[in-house]
């Protein structure tokens, strides 16, 4: 077996969790949307598109970086038969397949973990107070 | 000698404890839901790793920089501090990012106010002096 097909496999069950906290926070949102303003969806999901592409972005450039220094200090060695033979400097670009997992994964089960709002009533109610002071601050601002 | 990438990853996790301190970005969120989260990113990448050293594609160098410790077959103690930073790193980067990202995003939001409404540009930059 490759390393490709071994990240493959694993990927595929990140791919999975990820899928299934699409969903739960679709099904979330709809419900939150029915009792806030449309604006401050639209808002929060701009702000998390936007926060995961720089978050991506920086932890695929540590990778890169310290992947480097790992396998050139000798921490880490690669049967050549079973990679690719693609690399980036000294790392073969499988190994970029944990950093991939780890921002989807990650934020993933934080997603499945965090339940519906209602069981959670006292804190619950302390930010939709927040929220709903911060959105009428903003309003009144505007 | 043995000690230096082990050292190297206890300071940066006390790094990644001190921002999360600061800015409130993963346990100072929310301790149990993190804990979970980051017990099962570490076994999930364990995993992948015994696997991938069990078909032979990785295995552990040899360097005079680990402890030698093992905590598996051809698996360096290190390694379980490793993914442990990797995932604080991910979800510590994710909430800091989003952070920036709403700082972007009220800039932007201000700027467009600047451009199309000069009234909302003079209340806007009386609202930040």
């Amino acid at each position: 077996m490759t390393y490709w097909a071994v990240n493959a496999v694993f990927l595929a069950i990140v791919a999975v969790v990820g899928v299934l906290a699409l969903v739960t926070a679709a099904v979330r949102g709809r419900a939150e949307r029915a009792s806030s303003s449309p604006g401050a969806s639209t808002r929060r999901r701009r702000e998390a598109v936007l926060g995961a592409g720089i978050a991506t972005g920086v932890l695929l450039v540590m990778t890169a970086v310290f992947d480097n220094v790992m396998i050139g200090i000798g921490l880490v060695g690669y049967d050549a038969a079973r990679i690719s033979g693609v690399f980036v400097g000294i790392a073969p670009l499988e190994d970029f397949a944990y950093a991939v997992a780890a921002l989807v994964l990650l934020p993933s089960v934080w997603v499945l973990l965090g339940g519906p709002k209602a069981p959670r009533a006292p804190k619950a109610a302390t930010s939709a107070a927040a929220a709903a002071a911060a959105a009428a601050s903003k309003e009144a601002r505007s | 000698m043995g000690f230096v990438y082990l050292a190297a990853l206890l300071v940066s996790l006390f790094g990644m404890v001190m921002l999360d301190r600061r800015f409130r970005l993963f346990f100072w969120r929310d301790v149990p839901r993190a804990a979970v989260t980051l017990l099962v990113g570490v076994v999930f990448f364990l995993i992948w790793d015994v696997v991938g050293i069990d078909l032979g594609i990785f295995f552990r160098g040899e360097t005079s920089f680990m402890t030698g410790v093992l905590v598996a077959t051809e698996l360096p103690l290190e390694e379980v501090f490793f993914l442990t930073l990797l995932c604080y790193l991910t979800m510590n980067l994710l909430a800091g990012a989003r952070m920036v990202a709403a700082v972007v995003l009220d800039r932007r939001g201000s700027s467009t106010a600047v451009a199309g409404d000069p009234a909302a540009a003079r209340s806007t930059d009386g609202a930040s002096s």
